[in-house]
């Protein structure tokens, strides 16, 4: 079984890390939120159905994150709601600025927006995987991922020349 | 943003077609309405490169003290008895008592009986198969740290040392 938990760790931990990364915006509560889901995924292995295994992980791992923003001090949450504004203007659309700026824009979206980009448009899941992972309904995915999708674009064609 | 009633309608239509869920009459409508409507075209072109920049964003690889946090979780879990009888240096100590007791318990005055030989037998044949479990977890141990060809060399001197021992203090009492 610690052959096929290594497999796991080998094929899912840039998803789970990256994920950790984008919503909690500080490597160190990233990595300790990535360690605790792969705690759970050791300690629930024989539970879980291994075709689900990257949803359940997903799921664990957005979780473990939002437990840590919700620890967080207000005034961290809110200079978090203002990342955006402070952002620098994308003058020069060069394919690494834009990266930059996706990531930046990314991080400025509320949950569960940012959650569904990085799931569904960056880490390309399937819709039924995001809802899985996100405990919402398929019709809920494709709602709010059109309102973050919007968002994202109107923000782009404002710092685009 | 004060938007046309219409865009709000051809907004979902958009985002169906990225997602590949748009049918042939809806994305045939979708290139028509576009033809006619910059707005709409050039919302079109906006979503489209908007999904290729995020599919192209890189992963992020997860750092090297993360992947060692990972791989080290299955043996950090094990059951905490499990995991405290089989550390090396507990679990080697334990084997040596066990067959130590046993060393001295031949080692006595007395002539043993045939059912009490049988039972040192038993006993001795669980010591060593406890210790042979010992030698694999020490050489996992030792694997992890300094590489499979010195573990060998570790495990076996040791295995060898008990049972050459044992042997020599058997010859002895002959």
């Amino acid at each position: 079984m610690s052959r096929v938990y290594r497999s796991w760790v080998e094929t899912y931990q840039d998803q789970a890390w990256s994920l950790a990364r984008h919503l909690l915006r500080d490597a160190a509560e990233a990595e300790d939120a990535t360690q605790e889901a792969f705690i759970k995924l050791w300690d629930n292995r024989e539970a879980i159905d291994p075709e689900r295994v990257r949803p359940w992980l997903m799921k664990v791992t957005r979780n473990a994150c939002l437990d840590r923003l919700r620890r967080r001090r207000p005034e961290v949450a809110l200079e978090d709601v203002d990342l955006i504004a402070s952002g620098e203007p994308l003058a020069d659309a060069e394919q690494g600025e834009l990266g930059s700026w996706l990531r930046r824009a990314i991080e400025g979206l509320k949950e569960p927006y940012r959650s569904l980009v990085l799931l569904r448009d960056v880490q390309q899941h399937s819709y039924e995987e995001v809802a899985g992972a996100t405990d919402l309904s398929l019709t809920q995915v494709k709602v709010y991922l059109h309102r973050a999708r919007k968002q994202l674009r109107e923000e782009l064609a404002e710092v685009r020349p | 943003m004060n938007e046309r009633p219409d865009m709000q309608d051809w907004e979902a239509q958009i985002n169906a077609l990225l997602d590949g869920e748009l049918d042939e009459p809806g994305a045939d409508a979708l290139k028509a309405a576009a033809r006619n409507d910059q707005s709409l075209a050039r919302a079109i072109i906006e979503a489209y490169q908007l999904q290729q920049a995020l599919a192209a964003l890189p992963m992020e690889r997860a750092p090297a003290s993360l992947r060692r946090k990972l791989r080290r979780i299955p043996r950090e879990r094990r059951e905490p008895w499990l995991g405290f009888l089989l550390q090396p240096r507990w679990a080697g100590g334990m084997a040596l008592l066990a067959v130590l007791a046993l060393l001295l318990t031949q080692l006595g005055p007395r002539t043993p009986s045939d059912e009490e030989i049988a039972k040192a037998r038993q006993e001795l044949a669980v010591a060593f198969a406890y210790l042979d479990k010992v030698g694999a977890r020490t050489e996992l141990e030792i694997e992890s740290t300094v590489g499979a060809e010195m573990n060998e060399a570790v495990t076996d001197t040791m295995v060898r040392t008990l049972k050459e021992q044992f042997a020599f203090d058997k010859e002895n009492k002959a």
